[in-house]
């Protein structure tokens, strides 16, 4: 009696990891989480840099102190830091206010040279003065009876708790999230169109040993668990590769974000979960690869006998 | 009418069944028939007379144009895909061209019909070598079709067709390929089959065979079907089309 062989490997009865199909399949899913992987990257970050603006200015406010309009130079600087003075006062005596500073000369250069210049002297200048409100945690406050004590003490005062700067960059930040998510839609509905059409085709490929499977009584879910678990590691496969190729590109957008201007896009990072969320897209890619597999072929041989 | 035995024992049944392809006409026509469980018939006819067609409605991979047909008490007409598949595996098929999976070795073949069932693959292994070294073929284990003769091919399809131990077994020309020491062989296998309560339909042109094997012969002619009984050719039933 001849040795029996101590292993003999099982082949898959259908051979889709070495099709024509599968390759296209790795590419387009390979593209599919590239793309996922650069515009999630760029959604997140939008939501971290909204986080840290809205957080940045909650529980604060600025007053604003118009300067004088007096011709005298000095005389007008003196009654606008008089009118500072008043505002201060107002301030420091109200129960939800923890500290309440005024901006130096210093700082209110820093704040105009980007367009004025170096070399400038404020005292000569009639800009606003700038008073730095911080408001104690929790604290309610009615903005329009603030605004009116500080009228009452000094009309040049004017009270800004930057939501309307805010509430416009939130809305261009939606803006630009809906765009990405109807990206990220995009990509999906292509990539599960291009696995239907792929699985499609692929049974067209091998009718013949589907239709013998069939004959020995495989259900129509045998099939389909061949294909949903060959797309899926065909999927993670090209999902891997495309992640490996996004997250060098993020970096490298990230990068180019910091050159253009440190002030507003610096605040767009990307958390540890963030991170986690793309790293999981190729897994993403896969078990969608998998479910449209799976129904792909259920449905097209539901048509048969 | 073609009736062998009570319904109740009836593998399958085939009631005023036609089969046309596309607008042609009618390959069969009214054909019935009752299979007893336990019978062995050899399928004969002369070519392109419904022989392939018949045998592919008895496994289930054709349906009718007219007429209905039970396959193990279930009307193959109404049955959804889940329930014609469960039918399926209780069917073992020998084609006339093999109809093996190319890139397979002769293992593998063999091993679908146990291996669709979800068996456990130990067991999958110990029944596949034990029939393989059966059929002589213990040594071609990892052989695909390609690299095997027509005979050792066959000898696959009828390992493939026999390992989950079917209740009907169908073959088309199943000694067509083999060699004359095998054929003797693989014909006790299905007579011992038979012996064990597996319902066997055989379709051949060898008169050496149908005289060699006394079994009833069920014949297709002028698009309808005949039975003759074992020895002498004596006309059993006669369908007039």
């Amino acid at each position: 009696m001849p040795k029996q062989p101590v292993f003999i490997a099982r082949h898959e009865e259908l051979p889709l990891k070495n099709s024509s199909t599968s390759l296209f399949l790795q590419i387009m899913v390979g593209i599919a989480v590239f793309l996922f992987a650069v515009t999630l990257s760029g959604v997140l970050s939008i939501n971290t840099m909204l986080e840290n603006w809205n957080n940045s200015i909650l529980g604060s406010l600025t007053v604003q102190i118009m300067p004088s309009t007096n011709i005298n130079p000095d005389k007008a600087v003196a009654e606008t830091l008089a009118h500072q003075n008043k505002a201060l006062d107002i301030l420091r005596n109200l129960d939800f206010v923890e500290k309440a500073e005024p901006l130096t000369d210093k700082q209110l250069e820093q704040l105009i040279q980007p367009w004025l210049g170096d070399g400038i002297e404020i005292q000569d200048l009639p800009v606003p003065r700038i008073i730095d409100v911080k408001l104690k945690t929790g604290a309610d406050v009615d903005f329009m009876d603030l605004a009116y004590k500080l009228a009452q003490a000094t009309p040049m005062a004017s009270v800004d708790n930057h939501k309307l700067w805010l509430n416009k960059l939130i809305q261009f930040a939606d803006g630009i999230k809906i765009l990405a998510l109807s990206i990220l839609a995009l990509v999906i509905m292509i990539t599960s169109g291009a696995i239907f059409y792929t699985t499609q085709t692929s049974l067209g490929l091998h009718k013949y040993t589907i239709e013998i499977l069939h004959l020995m009584g495989a259900k129509d879910t045998y099939v389909a668990q061949q294909y949903a678990k060959q797309s899926a590691i065909l999927a993670l496969q090209g999902g891997l590769i495309g992640l490996i190729i996004a997250i060098p590109t993020i970096f490298g957008i990230a990068s180019l974000a910091h050159q253009i201007e440190g002030g507003i896009i610096s605040e767009a990072k990307l958390s540890v979960l963030d991170w986690s969320a793309i790293i999981a897209l190729p897994a993403f890619a896969s078990v969608i690869a998998m479910l449209t597999a799976y129904y792909t072929v259920k449905q097209t041989l539901q048509k048969l006998m | 009418m073609l009736n062998e035995t009570n319904k109740s024992s009836a593998i399958i049944e085939m009631h005023n069944v036609g089969i046309r392809y596309g607008q042609g006409p009618e390959i069969l026509s009214d054909v019935k028939l009752s299979l007893r469980k336990g019978s062995f018939h050899f399928l004969t006819g002369r070519s392109g007379a419904g022989k392939t067609s018949l045998l592919s409605m008895m496994y289930l991979a054709q349906k009718p144009s007219r007429g209905s047909v039970s396959v193990f008490g279930q009307n193959v007409n109404f049955a959804n895909r889940d329930s014609l598949a469960m039918l399926r595996r209780k069917i073992g098929v020998v084609f006339q061209d093999f109809r093996l999976i190319d890139h397979l070795s002769a293992f593998d073949n063999v091993a679908l019909p146990l291996r669709v069932c979800g068996m456990d693959e130990h067991e999958v292994r110990k029944r596949v070598m034990e029939l393989l070294q059966w059929v002589e073929l213990d040594r071609s284990i990892q052989s695909t079709p390609a690299t095997l003769s027509g005979g050792e091919k066959q000898r696959v399809a009828i390992a493939r067709a026999v390992i989950n131990r079917p209740e009907l077994l169908l073959a088309d020309e199943p000694t067509g390929n083999v060699d004359n020491d095998i054929a003797p062989k693989l014909m006790k296998l299905f007579v011992e089959l038979n012996k064990l309560g597996t319902t066997v339909v055989i379709a051949t042109h060898s008169e050496k065979l149908i005289t060699d094997f006394a079994y009833p012969r069920l014949h297709l002619q002028n698009h309808g079907l005949k039975v003759f009984a074992p020895t002498n050719s004596s006309l059993l039933g006669v369908r007039h089309a």
